[in-house]
């Protein structure tokens, strides 16, 4: 064994970018192992057909933790954040289209077009909003240790509650009250117009295997909110090159604090004995010595793959295997001679330039997870595209364009059998039809297609069941039970083995914020 | 008896919970009235001669959760009240088999086996573990709800007995109980068993009387709501009241009047009288007013705060609350008077099976596309099924050699497509019984007479608005403190003089008398 590293990161992401260069300028010695020939984990921009650039993964941002772009001035190592205005562009079945702007007030001139009475509503629904993301926020540092009997922690738990009191009595309650709802509940109560609906409940369901009528859509709804201005709604930002630039930016920001990145490195295992870890061994056989092993791949792969489970309880092992992944997204990335057309919204424009959401229901979207529930690909799916291309020209070549579309639902088990090559052409054909109803012009305008369908996402990125969030985010997969009851706090039952990925606390989508929490839970152990 | 009349407590609806508010307040040495719309007491708990001879639970037909403090302050077994067990519970299969469990352990266990040898294991560790939850969770179906927000020392005292309650339960099940808060109880059955038949029948206890679905999450906790009926040692299994379900009510009443209640019938209530900013009394329909110190509603929050009180002595914010309550009735009832008993073809002839429940949940996914159904505003083609036939062990339910068959079904929606008529109702009885007509085949030959329940029976007949059986959804964001609206949980209203003792406040729905109970004792603390 060569040199002893003080914390070897397994998987470089984003996350696990984060929590290396913190470690680093804490003065560790740090290693992050890559599988893959590139950094970003699933936020990676990939020159899929010549000439033509793509977020194979992640395609958006919907907020980087503010602490952690200043703590680690990723702007000066080259982070360029692009806001899209508008955010969305959600066009109806009939001529109808919506858009959500950067502007409140301007969104509500384009809902007023829809209806005057939801036009209305706009502005209270935004505050009520601002306060459960307001409230969630403050909760998304490290999850108190509730059973502990410990003065500290239990002073931890008082002080959330305190927080929650703060709120106000009728706050309070009114933000207890709408966490566990459903979007479609949440979203009756204050709105009319299904397009709106739809386009706001979409992000209630973007990567689980739940519609707007379950309960706790309304949770995820707002966890995609978290950061967003007052009255701006599902308000993403792009990275300039694409999601890469970010996860190129980690890599600059990680290697001037001192952090050693190996691509190309692929760990098959953690090396644990007597209950602590001491370091990795690589698939090419080479073993790695480090005092803290810090895992950045989701929970199951980690505990079940890359650990023997002989080092665990049986009774952990229960509940890593009792995660429900059940990935639903799949990934349809187009080259594109030409700009869609949109009946209700012809010809070039701004509305290309945000997410294009096809949701024009709430109900639309219940059907399409319908489908799903019994195991079957929707027959209408709910689609969130983006054109980089059209604010990002260095995407594509001259007067052409890149177009990556997320669909829902594609259910990681299929009913009748695996995925094969005629069912990822059958899902690619579905969402080119979709698509088709609202920009006619769509099928002729590809010039290449590639389709990842669940199974693809999980060889390619290492996911789990190909679930984007390392592991649901489901109410009962949150917060103290993120990922398994007990182990919240980024640390496992292995001495020195920790966790940075979204798998943990507060979970998923493009924020840093797991990978910070994690490194300042293990620099609390290091001292 | 004339305007001067005045009564300590004038109770609205004699349900159970009305009665047993009014036997509690009369043994506290309270003058209390209780007026019932119908010729009958009992509310949805009645036992009625629909057809010459045959007599039916019409609507609630199986006693569970009867509080223990009711049945033992009451004295209700000396008021008549004799529970019958209902002793097994089978589940007929398309394919000819079935499943049974029954009273006898080593019986279940070995038909559990024959199905899956894995789940004949966990079977016994899942019923531990479930007791000791519904144990725990007990503690607080006999608890008036602090409340969270407020200051005062009597509810920042039962907040902190609450967590600490909860807090000290071993972590395996404080875990447990977290996540069945808020899980499905598809996926919570899934982490335990793989016998479809099994999962599906369980399951249904978490849907019963929601508008959601075995998948839908939050149906894990109804599952729960359901077990705790089955610990109290009283009685070991859900049971039949010999004499039907108004056997229970008539008991109750019998003991209310003994302790000196006054109960009328055919009293319909128009409205509550307001003087002067508190209740005062009540104006029955024939014009005449009761009066009294304190008025008390047993009926579901919306009749009462939205029908028989007039808006303006009620805050707006409250009314919208009380608007905003949800309250979508899902279940249907169909009474069969039998000529012959229905001979199932899994299990020919007369058996001890018939006995006990018949449940037509062969599957998740037939539970669950019955509830897709009703998602769109349609019945069930095929429902599900929870069927006794009292007559088999109340003989006295059915004139010699015939039956009475009670069906319970879900999902029929108060909100039909195109609404509901006489048609409407026939075609979903149709449906109830070729379903069931696909298992025994006979059935359709015995039927002497059929009667049919929609939702919307329920709400014209039994004043249940929307026809929902609990007086208002169990779902999370209306449970505890929160139920029917915070911070009206402690059986107050805003209006001075008006409380509350109906499902529609916590603990909620089925025939438990906690509501009833508790209430009482609130409304003592006040005098």
């Amino acid at each position: 064994m060569n040199d002893k590293y003080d914390a070897i990161v397994i998987g470089a992401g984003h996350n696990g970018l984060v929590t290396a260069t913190y470690l680093a300028k804490a003065g560790l010695k740090v290693l992050v192992l890559e599988r893959r020939e590139m950094v970003g984990g699933a936020a990676v921009t990939e020159d899929v057909f010549p000439g033509f650039k793509f977020d194979t993964g992640a395609h958006c941002i919907n907020r980087l933790h503010p602490t952690v772009i200043s703590d680690l001035q990723l702007a000066k190592h080259g982070l360029e954040l692009l806001p899209l205005d508008p955010a969305v562009f959600s066009p109806g079945l009939d001529a109808d289209h919506l858009l959500l702007w950067r502007t409140p007030e301007v969104t509500v001139d384009s809902i007023g077009q829809l209806s005057e009475k939801d036009a209305k509503r706009w502005n209270g629904f935004a505050a009520l909003v601002a306060k459960a993301t307001g409230l969630l926020e403050s909760i998304y540092s490290t999850p108190p240790d509730v059973l502990s009997k410990k003065k500290k922690d239990v002073w931890e738990l008082l002080k959330m509650a305190g927080r929650l009191r703060r709120l106000g009595k009728q706050d309070m309650t009114e933000v207890l009250r709408v966490l566990p709802m459903t979007a479609v509940e949440l979203l009756d109560e204050w709105f009319e117009n299904d397009l709106l609906k739809g386009t706001l409940g979409a992000v209630g369901i973007t990567g689980i295997h739940q519609g707007p009528m379950s309960a706790g859509t309304a949770f995820l709804f707002l966890h995609h909110q978290v950061g967003a201005k007052q009255g701006v709604l599902r308000a993403p930002l792009r990275a300039r090159g694409g999601l890469g630039g970010l996860s190129r930016a980690l890599e600059s920001a990680a290697r001037s604090a001192g952090v050693e990145i190996r691509t190309n490195a692929w760990v098959e295992r953690i090396i644990a004995e007597a209950g602590a870890t001491s370091g990795v061994a690589l698939v090419d056989g080479e073993e790695i010595a480090g005092r803290r092993v810090i895992s950045n791949a989701d929970p199951s792969r980690t505990f079940c793959g890359l650990l023997d489970p002989f080092n665990l309880d049986p009774d952990f092992v229960r509940r890593v295997r009792n995660i429900k992944f059940k990935g639903v997204v799949a990934r349809v990335n187009l080259a594109l001679g030409e700009l869609p057309n949109f009946s209700c919204l012809p010809g070039d424009g701004p509305h290309l330039r945000g997410l294009i959401s096809i949701s024009p229901s709430l109900k639309y979207l219940e059907r399409a997870f319908d489908d799903a529930k019994y195991g079957e690909l929707s027959r209408e799916p709910y689609l969130e595209a983006v054109i980089p291309s059209s604010t990002d020209p260095s995407l594509a070549p001259d007067g052409k364009h890149v177009m990556s579309i997320l669909v829902q639902y594609a259910p990681y088990n299929l009913r009748d059998g695996e995925w094969d090559d005629a069912k990822r052409e059958d899902l690619g054909d579905r969402v080119v039809t979709t698509l088709a109803a609202y920009a006619p012009n769509i099928e002729s305008a590809i010039l290449h297609r590639q389709v990842l369908t669940p199974l693809d996402i999980e060889a390619v990125f290492g996911l789990t069941e190909g679930n984007i969030y390392h592991g649901e985010m489901t109410l009962d997969q949150l917060f103290f039970m993120r990922p398994v009851p007990g182990w919240a706090r980024y640390r496992s039952p292995v001495e020195g083995l920790y966790l940075c990925g979204a798998g943990t606390h507060p979970g998923g989508g493009v924020t840093g914020t797991p990978g910070y929490n994690a490194a300042r839970e293990i620099l609390k152990d290091s001292k | 008896m004339g305007q001067n009349t005045r009564y300590d407590a004038v109770i609205i609806g004699g349900g159970h919970n009305g009665l047993i508010t009014a036997a509690y307040l009369a043994r506290a040495g309270k003058r209390a009235v209780v007026l019932e719309r119908r010729h009958l007491v009992g509310g949805s708990a009645v036992t009625e001669e629909i057809f010459p001879g045959f007599k039916f639970s019409a609507l609630s037909y199986v006693v569970s959760l009867l509080r223990p403090d009711v049945i033992r302050d009451l004295q209700l077994a000396r008021h008549g009240l004799e529970l019958l067990p209902l002793e097994s519970t089978i589940t007929p299969l398309p394919n000819g088999d079935y499943l049974m469990r029954g009273a006898d352990h080593d019986e279940t266990r070995r038909e559990l086996y024959r199905h899956s040898p894995k789940d004949a294991e966990a079977y016994d560790d899942f019923g531990k573990l479930m007791y000791h939850l519904a144990f725990a969770m007990k503690h607080i179906l006999d608890v008036v709800p602090p409340n969270p927000t407020s200051m005062r020392p009597r509810d920042l005292m039962g907040l902190l007995r609450f967590g600490r309650h909860f807090l000290d339960l071993p972590p395996e099940q404080f875990y447990a109980l977290c996540k069945l808060m808020t899980m499905s109880a598809a996926d919570f059955l899934d982490e335990w068993f793989e016998t479809e038949p099994l999962k599906a029948t369980m399951s249904a206890s978490g849907i019963i009387g929601t508008f959601l679905g075995v998948r839908s999450p939050g149906t894990a906790y109804v599952l729960l709501h359901h077990y705790m009926g089955e610990i109290d040692g009283v009685f070991r299994a859900w049971g039949f009241a010999k004499g039907g379900t108004g056997a229970v009510s008539e008991a109750i009443a019998s003991a209310a009047r003994e302790l000196g209640a006054e109960i009328r019938t055919e009293a319909s209530v128009e409205q509550v009288i307001v003087k002067n900013g508190k209740a005062v009394g009540v104006a029955l329909e024939s014009g005449e007013e009761i009066h009294g110190r304190v008025v008390v509603t047993g009926v579901d929050p919306k009749l009462t705060f939205l029908k028989l009180v007039e808006p303006q002595h009620l805050p707006s914010d409250f009314l919208d609350a009380i608007r905003r309550f949800k309250i979508r009735g899902s279940s249907g009832k169909v009474n069969l008077a039998l000529g012959e008993l229905p001979n199932l073809t899994c299990l020919p002839g007369k058996g001890p099976h018939l006995r006990g429940a018949i449940s037509i949940s062969p599957s998740l996914d037939y539970m669950e596309r019955a509830y897709d159904d009703a998602k769109y505003g349609n019945f069930s083609r095929h429902p599900y099924m929870d069927i006794i036939i009292p007559s088999m062990i109340d003989p006295g339910m059915a004139p010699p050699g015939k039956h009475v068959m009670s069906i319970f079904c879900q999902w029929a929606p108060f909100e039909l497509n195109g609404g509901w008529n006489d048609e409407q109702r026939e075609a979903f009885g149709d449906a109830v019984v070729n379903t069931i007509s696909e298992f025994a085949p006979n059935l359709k030959n015995a039927i002497i007479h059929r009667h049919v329940v929609t939702p919307w029976d329920m709400q014209e007949t039994y004043g249940l608005t929307q026809g929902n059986i609990f007086h208002g959804e169990l779902s999370l964001h209306q449970l505890f403190f929160m139920r029917p609206t915070h911070p009206w949980a402690n059986y107050r209203t805003p209006l001075k003089n008006l409380y509350q003792c109906g499902s529609g406040t916590h603990p909620g729905g089925g025939i438990t008398g906690a509501s009833g109970r508790l209430a009482a004792l609130e409304i003592l603390k006040d005098w």
